[in-house]
């Protein structure tokens, strides 16, 4: 197959968005934005001040009172807007995300499918948005509910989805009448300058809607500025709770969505051949860079026949994966996001080995298709003879490593599960409707599969998570994301 | 070669629907007797494109499984579009090129049935419209050998 026409073709540099203005950060300290599939760099990003985020809390701050008092039909139409105009770019934005993350096409275009639902679903605003009621309360006596806009929000965005994650937020939040400032991640934050050329010429009023980059530094200017009403972040759980700490020290409202270490949990009824599949997606797919990625893979029963026969076809297929740039139709697996995430997968394996389990499939020894430098690819690894308290086992590899474990029935799979300090998205194959069940209804994970890989909530339920995987109360997306971007007002009304 | 992701599956419907569109233009302006229908076979191909694409964009993402969901050897379903020698044998070039086109999607609906959701529903509905063709075009065949 063709490889697909890459869309930057000259090296960019980048520029924050703030009162609807494209601004040169003052900052001399820049990164550069690479391709981490041929090492080309699409962009130079700026680390910006704190004077600059100050001047875009300020802007986002002046933007909200008209903003608040525009009808929510009149915002659900600039949402209707910005529909339309990403469905017209789907597929340069689609291969923007491909060329800065590494991502296949087909995970960029699920992508931005992903991000394009968001919008839809928050473009519902008048229903989503309306209070409730209850007269006479006491004779004579009504009360209601009013849900209002806070004011302005911050997002400090993850490089694993650098399109689709801040929209997890961002349209809810503008929907409802708040503004916005998002941070990209600094390495690959092209998608949400693109995201931000289309949400100007949807024509979003200046101010409603900002991007400033940088690094942590931005990221604290935000966390401390006491005009922002509430942050939305995703990353790791360490940075995550200090984020979470931040912000109830400031009064700030925050969803914080931290790491993962998913367990697949493979019964004997499975179906197998869907199975596996599923399998590839959940824990190869992405490069395994996503919080709901599979990390270890649990099979289950005392059938040592199964067990064989279902690791034969698991290794064989994650062998068989095709490994090199995502413009590629036929790839199934991209490079890493970066060198630094593919030395810290390499620092795993050789951790599993350390501690004594057996690398079967040994993703160092690759074979990339097509002529780029291995800088940032790495195969599917997988090890077996992993036992729970391995720290392969136990931490976030955030890489295209699998660890199989066995046990002997559900129940010990279920406590294996628990006994994680992560509970984001498990999963488990089976045909049995009793063992599913069993395992949904017990599992500490605030996303749970049954027979699905990656259970990626759609934009209509909130994006769950539990224990050390979220900090929270209220999700993104959905009617959580309604709840959360706004506040409860009671009127308790009677007349004279 | 085989075709693994669902990216490549489209991009290769899409390829044989219009190699097979420019066939049935071709054809048309040969077999004047028969000009319509190859024309409304040329435009049906252009709307398959779009009702495929539409399935895929419509439907694709993370959670389900766009690089592991196909493998199909494409060599099996490459079609022959040179002009018949003989305007006579139209029909049946016409025949072998639907029969070819219908196991294709034929495979690519089964083969994602479980893992790529609408987008087998629309490859089942072409081979579907194909398979009509096929009755259509050998009761032509047989009324024009008559």
């Amino acid at each position: 197959m063709a490889l697909l026409e890459e869309v930057i073709k000259e090296t960019l540099n980048l520029k924050n968005y703030i009162n609807g203005e494209w601004v040169a950060s003052a900052s001399d300290q820049t990164l550069d934005v690479i391709n981490p599939a041929t090492q080309r760099t699409l962009a130079r990003v700026p680390m910006s001040t704190r004077e600059e985020v100050a001047v875009a809390v300020k802007s986002a701050k002046e933007a909200f009172p008209e903003w608040r008092r525009t009808p929510p039909l009149a915002r659900a139409r600039y949402l209707f807007r910005l529909k339309e105009l990403l469905e017209q770019n789907f597929e340069r934005l689609s291969r923007v995300q491909t060329m800065e993350h590494g991502k296949t096409i087909d995970e960029s275009r699920g992508e931005t499918r992903r991000g394009v639902e968001m919008v839809e679903v928050a473009t519902g605003i008048p229903s989503l948005m309306m209070g409730f009621n209850l007269e006479d309360i006491a004779s004579g006596i009504d009360e209601y509910v009013i849900y209002q806009p806070l004011g302005v929000f911050g997002h400090i965005a993850p490089f694993n989805f650098p399109f689709m994650v801040p929209l997890w937020y961002s349209p809810f939040a503008l929907a409802t009448g708040n503004t916005f400032i998002v941070k990209p991640s600094p390495r690959d934050p092209i998608s949400q300058v693109k995201l931000a050329e289309l949400i100007e010429e949807a024509g979003f009023p200046p101010g409603v809607y900002n991007v400033v980059h940088g690094g942590a530094d931005v990221a604290s200017f935000l966390l401390e500025h006491p005009d922002i009403k509430g942050i939305t972040f995703v990353g790791t759980s360490q940075i995550g709770k200090e984020i979470y700490r931040k912000c109830g020290e400031t009064g700030k409202r925050a969803i914080v969505q931290g790491a993962a270490k998913n367990f697949m949990v493979v019964m004997p009824d499975a179906f197998v051949d869907a199975t596996i599949p599923a399998l590839m997606t959940s824990f190869f797919g992405n490069t395994g860079q996503r919080c709901l990625s599979g990390a270890n893979l649990v099979i289950v029963g005392k059938d040592d026949t199964f067990h064989r026969n279902f690791l034969e076809k698991f290794v064989e297929a994650a062998r068989r994966i095709k490994v090199g740039y995502g413009l590629d139709e036929s790839i199934q697996m991209g490079p890493m996001q970066s060198l630094d995430g593919k030395r810290r997968v390499l620092e795993y394996i050789e951790k599993g080995l350390s501690e004594g389990a057996k690398l079967i499939l040994d993703g160092r020894k690759l074979k990339i298709a097509g002529d780029y430098p291995d800088t940032c690819f790495i195969g599917p690894s997988i090890f077996t003879d992993v036992s729970p308290s391995m720290t392969i086992a136990r931490e976030e590899i955030f890489g295209p490593v699998a660890s199989v474990l066995r046990v002997a029935n559900l129940d010990e799979a279920i406590n294996l599960v628990n006994s994680s300090r992560y509970g984001n998205g498990n999963a488990i194959f089976t045909s049995n409707g009793k063992a599913a069940r069993e395992f949904q209804y017990r599992v500490e994970s605030g996303n749970v599969g049954i027979n699905v890989g990656i259970v990626a909530p759609m934009a209509f339920f909130p994006f769950s998570g539990m224990k050390e995987s979220f900090f929270g109360v209220l999700h993104g997306q959905g009617r959580d994301a309604i709840r959360f971007f706004t506040e409860s007002k009671v009127v308790i009304q009677r007349w004279f | 070669m085989a075709l693994n992701t669902a990216s490549e599956v489209v991009s290769f419907a899409r390829k044989l629907e219009e190699e097979s569109a420019q066939f049935y233009e071709q054809l048309a302006k040969q077999d004047k007797e028969a000009e319509e229908i190859w024309l409304s076979f040329a435009i049906e191909n252009k709307r398959n494109i779009a009702q495929i694409e539409r399935a895929y964009y419509g439907v694709i993402s993370d959670a389900i499984e766009g690089c592991f969901a196909f493998n199909i050897n494409a060599d099996e379903y490459r079609v022959n579009i040179e002009l018949p020698k003989n305007p006579s044998d139209a029909f049946k070039r016409a025949i072998e090129l639907e029969q070819r086109l219908t196991r294709f999607y034929q495979t690519a609906a089964e083969q994602s049935k479980s893992l790529m959701a609408d987008v087998p529903r629309a490859f089942q509905a072409i081979a579907q419209k194909r398979e009509n063709r096929l009755s259509a075009l050998a009761m032509k065949e047989k009324h024009s050998r008559t």
